[in-house]
């Protein structure tokens, strides 16, 4: 009986701290040299994390790369926030390869986090 | 069962009297938005509100990068002015809640502070926010600062 409150304490404590964390791996920033790549996103898109919420993107929305990790190329808008969240917030730029959405670039914390799945956007070139 | 009814009102009454207690007094962000004094322009501003009386027992201090800078009160919204860069803004309750965001010159930013249920309390989590949405979240919060 002790175990099965014990159990229910522990289950019960874990729901209420919700200690999910988002996992994150360290991520160096180099900035592009030259004009920065711009494109503006044709449709609503959901990125969704291993851990926390899914995080929306806006039709509409454009948005200018910053730099470069190793995970693929890092973009920031202006036209939304962009946060990734589970027990913690933290603001984040878009990471992509090619047309695919591969994470979040933490921008505080200079670390990546993945989106999973990767997903496929439908985007407007706007420069280079 | 009319004694029970009874016995309701007057409780109910000093519900209502303890929450609005709780939510803040000073004026409205619409009233003073015209007023308030512009930030210098190597800093940028960030506004915390919290707009639901959810839990209003419940006014945890808030701090950017540890320092407290005001409390979550219901209704009501401060500012503070920061040089750019980067910073955390956290409250406390049975646990932490954190949100790390970056501040650009000029800049101005809107935190909403959540409530949502806890174990033994409720849990204040502060969130960035979009600018159209916080402006208009914030414009009957009533000011709490200094």
């Amino acid at each position: 009986m002790r175990r099965i409150v014990l159990g229910a304490m522990l289950l019960l404590g874990g729901c209420a701290f919700d200690v999910i964390h988002v996992q994150q791996v360290p991520a160096s920033l180099e900035q592009i040299s030259g004009p920065a790549p711009e494109w503006t996103l044709s449709q609503d898109v959901t990125v969704h994390l291993r851990e926390g919420f899914a995080v929306p993107l806006k039709a509409g929305t454009t948005w200018r790369a910053i730099g470069r990790i190793a995970q693929g190329d890092v973009f920031r808008t202006g036209d939304q926030v962009v946060t990734v969240e589970a027990s913690n917030v933290y603001e984040a730029a878009l990471v992509t390869k090619g047309d695919f959405v591969v994470g979040f670039y933490l921008i505080v914390e200079h670390t990546f986090t993945a989106a999973d799945p990767q997903i496929e956007i439908k985007r407007v070139i706007r420069s280079p | 069962m009319s004694v029970l009814r009874a016995a309701a009102r007057p409780v109910a009454a000093a519900i209502l009297m303890l929450v609005l207690a709780a939510c803040a007094g000073g004026p409205q962000f619409s009233q003073m938005q015209d007023r308030l004094p512009a930030a210098s322009p190597d800093n940028g501003r960030i506004f915390v509100y919290r707009s639901t009386v959810l839990g209003a027992a419940l006014q945890p201090s808030v701090k950017i990068n540890g320092d407290v800078v005001g409390s979550a009160v219901p209704q009501g919204f401060f500012y503070i002015d920061r040089p750019a860069g980067d910073y955390e803004i956290s409250t406390a309750t049975e646990v932490t809640r954190t949100l790390s965001l970056r501040l650009d010159p000029g800049q101005t930013r809107y935190v909403r502070l959540g409530v949502s249920m806890g174990f033994f309390v409720g849990h204040v989590y502060p969130e960035l926010v979009d600018d159209a949405a916080g402006l208009a979240e914030i414009k009957d919060c009533h000011y709490t600062g200094k």
